[in-house]
């Protein structure tokens, strides 16, 4: 059976495009828009791996991240991250949260950045369901 | 010194002798000769204060002896022993400078008067001696002050980076230091007491001078910026202030202080020139970032195309050809953006109701908000009539002013808030139309706060091209209006646009009033 894979983010255009690379690789994308619906699409859905973007509106990639990883049910589902800022921000934002909830998460497994070329995501898709 | 030697001069030694006698118990050094000859020699050997001499001695008199002691030293105090008859010679002495004279036979109280009375006297002269001398030196050494002072004083005024000149009460000039010598453009020796400054000053500085003249002013007239001619037809830009120079409430002069501000000015021009290259960095590198965003889309538009053409799959044609749609769409907003920010324009005024056009952006938002969960609500004042502005400044403004209201409620971390935007207008004083929107987003730090108009520069990552309040500013700018911000981190931002407002009926009444008369 093909594998579930979540797809956050709040730009419909990079939705189609990772929607349209999943189906080509014979993955099963599922979408949300949001951090928000983001959680509540893992929580019905139960994905193999999400794929999730920084800046959103609402429920931004940050927190929903924190989430995931501090949550003991959800914590095994590999996080690729799939953005356009950079390492370095996410990082230093990570930090801070860590500081300040005084709860330290780890980095993440795959960090891309946009663009992302179709075969780079699959790849880092490939290597994180192995693990 | 103390007084204590005289010198006693009696042909009568036994005189010579007592007279010694009683002056060494009281205290004194005493000489002594037996006639006038031997008396000057004592006199020149020793040197004594006071000298007691008898008046009739042969050979040598007492008033050779005074004479001839007058001679060497006026100064000594020479006292006579006189006898019955010697009236005549008394007066002689006296008149020829003698201090005083005690008859024979001689007592000790009258000696003692007198030879107090001769004390008194050179203590008094040696007093005004010091006191003569010590004034000298006094003099001498506040002279030197005074040229220390104003040697100091001209190496100041000459040394001054500022240019320093001075005038008399007729306004001809008596100082002019080199710097004022390079901005008036002349030699001092070429107008030192021969022009005044109406000659040589821009008019704006000689009648400020003269005004303050006039009016008794006795402080420095205000720093004012202006220019000089130069000798070569240009101006240097200059700062200049003075004061009229008084003594006892007469006018006795003026100076005046001029600054160069050339060097100044250059800086600034370089620093206004600096901040541009670093607004266009920053443009270059916003841009860059934004059109990578553009590209991102449309790379992943053609992919989706792709697979739609391979698969013969009509969905995914569909929706690469939108993504691609939609990142053509960007690039020509954004070129639009660039093109107006870059060009002149100047506001196409028309009649139109503002209240009207907002209404009409409001409508335009409205469904995005909905689904955004913002609540938008207008308060606009009936009293705003038809006016002549330019529709499409109004429409834009508040459009873009909306937009970012709602990105500011969307990237509120505190996602409970209820949000809301709230639209008002009203009229100010001096008729003047204000459209206020207000949301109660995430506000802004003071870092971004600060970077609001000045740059390109923008919060929303690839999603705005950081364009568009500069343009914003620019269209109500160039519609003779402000645009203002209030801001609270977390609390929400108020922006509010003011621009002139002319009700059309009274613009028509009064032109009806002109075109009657």
């Amino acid at each position: 059976m093909s594998k579930k894979v979540l797809v956050v983010d709040d730009d419909p255009d990079v939705r189609t495009f990772i929607v349209t690379v999943l189906e080509e690789n014979n993955f099963t994308p599922i979408v949300a828009q949001d951090g928000v619906e983001g959680l509540q699409k893992i929580e019905e859905e139960n994905p193999d791996l999400v794929t999730l973007d920084v800046l959103m509106p609402r429920g931004s990639g940050i927190r929903l991240y924190r989430k995931l990883k501090t949550d003991p049910s959800l914590k095994n589902i590999p996080v690729i991250m799939l953005t356009g800022i950079t390492l370095k921000s996410f990082l230093r934002s990570q930090k801070t949260l860590s500081e300040f909830q005084g709860e330290k998460v780890p980095v993440p497994d795959f960090y891309l950045e946009k663009p992302v070329e179709p075969e780079e995501l699959i790849d880092a898709i490939n290597e994180s369901l192995k693990g | 010194m103390a007084i204590n030697k005289i010198l006693i001069i009696d042909d009568e030694k036994d005189i010579v002798k007592f007279l010694s006698m009683s002056l060494k118990i009281d205290g004194y050094e005493t000489v002594t000769a037996y006639n006038g000859k031997q008396g000057i020699e004592v006199f020149k050997k020793e040197q004594p204060d006071i000298v007691l001499t008898d008046i009739k001695m042969p050979e040598m008199d007492g008033l050779e002896v005074l004479r001839q002691i007058k001679m060497i030293d006026p100064e000594t105090e020479v006292i006579l022993i006189t006898g019955h008859g010697d009236i005549d010679s008394t007066i002689a002495a006296l008149q020829r400078g003698a201090s005083d004279f005690i008859n024979k036979p001689v007592k000790d109280e009258a000696l003692a008067i007198a030879l107090k009375r001769a004390e008194a006297k050179i203590y008094m002269r040696r007093q005004l001696e010091q006191y003569t001398c010590n004034l000298e030196d006094k003099i001498t050494e506040a002279t030197h002050e005074i040229k220390r002072k104003s040697n100091f004083q001209k190496l100041l005024i000459r040394s001054s980076n500022d240019g320093i000149a001075a005038t008399d009460s007729d306004w001809k000039f008596v100082i002019c230091n080199p710097e004022a010598e390079k901005i008036f453009g002349c030699k001092f020796s070429d107008i030192v007491n021969k022009i005044d400054i109406e000659t040589l000053y821009p008019s704006d500085i000689a009648k400020s001078f003269k005004k303050a003249a006039k009016e008794d002013k006795d402080e420095n007239l205000d720093w004012k910026e202006t220019t000089f001619p130069s000798k070569d037809g240009n101006s240097i830009p200059i700062r200049f202030s003075g004061r009229i120079l008084y003594k006892n409430e007469k006018m006795i002069g003026s100076v005046a202080f001029f600054q160069d501000l050339t060097d100044i000015k250059k800086l600034e021009t370089e620093l206004v020139q600096s901040e541009k290259m670093a607004a266009v960095g920053q443009t270059v590198s916003g841009l860059a970032h934004y059109v990578k965003n553009i590209l991102v889309g449309l790379k992943g538009g053609s992919y989706v195309v792709d697979v739609g053409i391979k698969k013969n799959n009509t969905d995914k044609l569909i929706a690469g050809w939108d993504t691609i749609k939609k990142n053509i769409a960007r690039v020509s907003d954004l070129v639009q953006d660039l093109i107006s920010y870059s060009k002149e324009r100047e506001p196409d005024y028309q009649i139109c109701l503002p209240n009207d056009i907002i209404i009409e952006v409001v409508d335009l938002v409205k469904d995005v908000a909905k689904k955004n969960n913002i609540k938008i609500t207008t308060k606009l004042d009936p009293a705003i009539k038809e006016t002549s502005m330019d529709p499409q400044t109004i429409h834009r403004s508040l459009l873009n002013l909306i937009t970012n209201a709602m990105d500011a409620c969307l990237d509120d971390i505190d996602t409970d808030k209820n949000f809301g935007i709230s639209i008002k207008t009203y009229l100010g004083a001096n008729n003047i139309f204000c459209i206020e929107v207000e949301d109660n987003g995430s506000g802004m730090n003071d870092e971004t706060q600060g970077k609001l108009f000045t740059s390109f520069f923008s919060t929303k990552g690839g999603k705005g091209t950081g364009l568009g309040l500069l343009l914003t500013k620019k269209l109500i700018e160039e519609h003779r209006g402000t645009i203002n911000a209030k801001t609270n981190l977390g609390m929400g931002t108020i922006f509010t646009i003011e621009l002139p407002y002319k009700e059309t009926e009274t613009e028509l009444k009064e032109l009806t009033k002109e075109d009657l008369s």
